[in-house]
């Protein structure tokens, strides 16, 4: 799935570069679940947007299914993004004047896919975080649980191989987030996703398959890592 | 659609915002359709005037060259047997071919042309062979003036003699379409034909006819001839038109040039239309070649004669009124740009979360151009309201405007005395009353939505340049 060499990404601090990733060598294979921890600063967001075609290594090479990101026009990245790669965000960002529905079916826009495919899509994706009853609600009429839920269906509903978590639980209680993260645990189960999720939780980290530190731009690999097996229920 | 209902729902949570921008945009553009109607308004009432002037389908007019006013106690024209009238110790006295006689208690009436001089009616078949001409017709404009002398007239504390005026135009009947006549509206009876061309028969002004208790059927005096009023017209404008038409023919034989000349074969006005409006300037020129000593104008070179509070008001219009309409309308472009700069600004993080769903630039900026368009439109819209209802207000509220044009017409008198001489020029000048009424054309409409699409556009591609340059990495690490 992801191929990281060697990658570095500088930024303009002033008149001092800082590096938020450095010499980065990483490989995440198809339906494996990284999460990432780290302190505030290390450089966790800056892999999570080099990961998604956000941001471009200053050097080095990122392949995703053999393309290299860094050497792709911006309109193919963003192309890539439309159909394979989803994203949750720690404040979820759903467009505050749309509905539940609209914001799940805005990331079907870039796709062009009919509009009642998109609405039965869009449906679907919504039962599938229990939230088809929530559809025609506004974001600030639903609590953040559910604000994310439909973040997570927004990030789902163009089926894509990649699901990209920045602090997907930072916002939210105990009991929300571990419903959240049960429910995100669900999916990339069912889906077969490639899962990176961002968290400074050690008990969300606990639940994936392979668990990176980011320490100053670089990255700890720990060899505890569970087979995706492992976390199936019994 | 997706683009709809995402554009409706943010322009319904920006509302305050958004009317703010459309009712800056509907201020400018309302003054601008205003300005540009008051505009309209006053080039009407310019046309109207000039209008009544010429006569409707008169393109150029020629008159001639304008005598010498005689000297107080100059002798009259070698031929010409005209009378003086002169004030000397024996008290008021009537001269003519050197032979004076006591004028208390006379009438001295005269039915002349002062102001042009005379073409001959071979020039006038001259103007109408050249090769860009249409139609010309020749015409006379004269003016009746008669005296009464008072029987002490001249003594120390005698009264001073009242002229009594009235204008008289000589119509070529073969050409009723051209010249005053022809813009005329017949209210009563008829118009003159070319049935008329020897008849002593006249059509009066309404005004004047009013004034004189006239009618048709009724008759009226011109230099001691009586004329039979076959008709009452109407002129657009409540000027000065000529008072009394009658046939060309008829006011050649009765009036007289300056020196009290005779006018047979004679006109003072060639009235010519031209092959298209854009052949006026060639025909001017031609005819400047043609009658080089004679005064040839254009509708648009008697405009600039025109003076008075509609041509004050058409300066307002055109300069001040331009201006402040062109400062209104960048100061509301820069206010609503900055406004969608800043709605642009506040949602870096939307915008950015749009682009990590694999939304294209594009898009973004087409979301943001048609919310500003949409604005930008409902201004316009609300301006062109706006536009008419100024528009209504000029209408209502403005007062008549007068325009002045210097020696139009043509006609004086003089009266010469023993001492210092008094010259009689009532009518050098021309007063119209215009009443001012703005109307929103389509120009100023179409200039409206124009107006409206570009401050849309503008203002929304500030904040769509701003959108195009985001980073969704930078947009996004703003808010984590």
């Amino acid at each position: 799935m992801y191929q990281l060499t060697d990658v570095t990404k500088l930024y303009a601090k002033g008149r001092h570069t800082v590096p938020a990733v450095r010499n980065l060598t990483l490989q995440i294979e198809d339906g494996q679940w990284l999460a990432v921890q780290g302190r505030t600063g290390h450089g966790k967001s800056t892999l999570l947007n080099l990961l998604g075609g956000l941001d471009r290594p200053t050097s080095g090479t990122i392949e995703f299914d053999g393309k290299n990101l860094g050497q792709l026009r911006e309109d193919q990245v963003t192309r890539l993004r439309a159909k394979s790669i989803g994203f949750i965000f720690q404040t979820f960002n759903l467009v505050p004047t749309l509905s539940a529905a609209e914001n799940v079916e805005a990331a079907l826009i870039p796709l062009r896919v009919g509009a009642a495919e998109r609405h039965r899509r869009v449906a679907a994706a919504l039962d599938s975080v229990a939230l088809g009853d929530r559809s025609r609600h506004l974001p600030g009429e639903m609590s953040g649980g559910q604000q994310q839920r439909v973040a997570i269906a927004r990030a789902l509903v163009k089926e894509p191989t990649v699901l990209l978590a920045d602090e997907p639980t930072g916002n939210l209680d105990e009991d929300t987030r571990d419903e959240i993260i049960g429910l995100l645990e669900k999916l990339w189960r069912e889906r077969g996703l490639t899962l990176v999720l961002v968290t400074h939780d050690s008990a969300i980290a606990q639940r994936a398959q392979r668990v990176g530190v980011m320490s100053k731009g670089q990255l700890s690999l720990r060899d505890d890592a569970r087979q995706p097996a492992d976390s199936m229920p019994d | 659609m997706f683009f709809i209902t995402y554009l409706r729902r943010e322009l319904r949570r920006r509302m305050r915002q958004a009317i703010f921008i459309g009712l800056g945009l509907a201020l400018g553009i309302g003054l601008v359709v205003t300005v540009t109607a008051a505009s309209a308004g006053v080039k009407k009432a310019q046309s109207d005037v000039l209008k009544s002037l010429y006569g409707v389908g008169t393109d150029v007019t020629v008159t001639g060259k304008a005598p010498r006013l005689a000297l107080p106690g100059a002798a009259p024209a070698k031929g010409g047997g005209g009378q003086t009238f002169q004030i000397g110790p024996g008290g008021a006295q009537l001269c003519s071919n050197g032979k004076c006689h006591n004028a208390a208690g006379q009438t001295v009436d005269h039915l002349n042309s002062t102001s042009y001089g005379p073409i001959s009616q071979a020039e006038v078949a001259a103007v109408a062979r050249l090769k860009d001409v249409k139609a010309a017709a020749g015409g006379l404009a004269l003016s009746d003036t008669s005296v009464t002398i008072p029987k002490n007239f001249g003594q120390r504390g005698g009264p001073v003699p009242t002229p009594n005026q009235f204008t008289v135009q000589g119509v070529d009947t073969s050409h009723l379409s051209l010249g005053p006549l022809s813009s005329g509206t017949v209210t009563s009876g008829r118009s003159l034909t070319s049935a008329d061309a020897n008849s002593n028969v006249a059509v009066l002004d309404s005004g004047y006819a009013r004034s004189h208790k006239l009618k048709a059927g009724s008759t009226v005096k011109i230099v001691g001839h009586s004329f039979t009023v076959v008709g009452i017209v109407t002129q657009p404008q409540t000027g000065t038109p000529p008072q009394v038409y009658i046939p060309l023919a008829r006011a050649q034989a009765i009036g007289r040039a300056a020196g009290n000349k005779r006018l047979k074969n004679e006109v003072n006005t060639i009235y010519v239309t031209a092959r298209s409006a854009a052949d006026i300037p060639t025909v001017q020129a031609e005819i400047k070649h043609l009658l080089p000593k004679d005064t040839v104008t254009t509708a648009a070179s008697l405009a600039s004669e025109v003076t008075g509070s509609l041509s004050s008001t058409a300066k307002l219009a055109n300069v001040l009124g331009r201006w402040l309409s062109i400062l209104v309308l960048i100061a509301a472009f820069a206010v609503a740009s900055l406004l969608t700069m800043a709605a642009v600004a506040r949602r870096v993080r939307e915008f950015g979360t749009l682009k990590a769903l694999g939304w294209r630039s594009s898009r973004i900026v087409a979301q943001v151009m048609g919310e500003s368009l949409t604005v930008g439109i409902l201004g316009g819209a609300a301006g062109v309201g706006l536009g008419f209802a100024g528009a209504a207000i000029i209408t209502a509220v403005a007062p008549k405007l007068s325009a002045t044009i210097a020696s139009s017409a043509g006609q004086g008198f003089t009266a010469v005395a023993g001492g210092p001489g008094r010259v009689f020029s009532p009518t050098s000048t021309h007063s119209v009353a215009v009443p001012m009424s703005a109307s929103v054309t389509a120009a100023a409409i179409v200039a409206a939505v124009v107006l409206a699409v570009v401050g849309g556009l503008l203002a929304g591609s500030f904040g769509s340049w701003r959108i195009a340059r985001l980073r969704p990495a930078d947009a996004l690490a703003r808010v984590a």
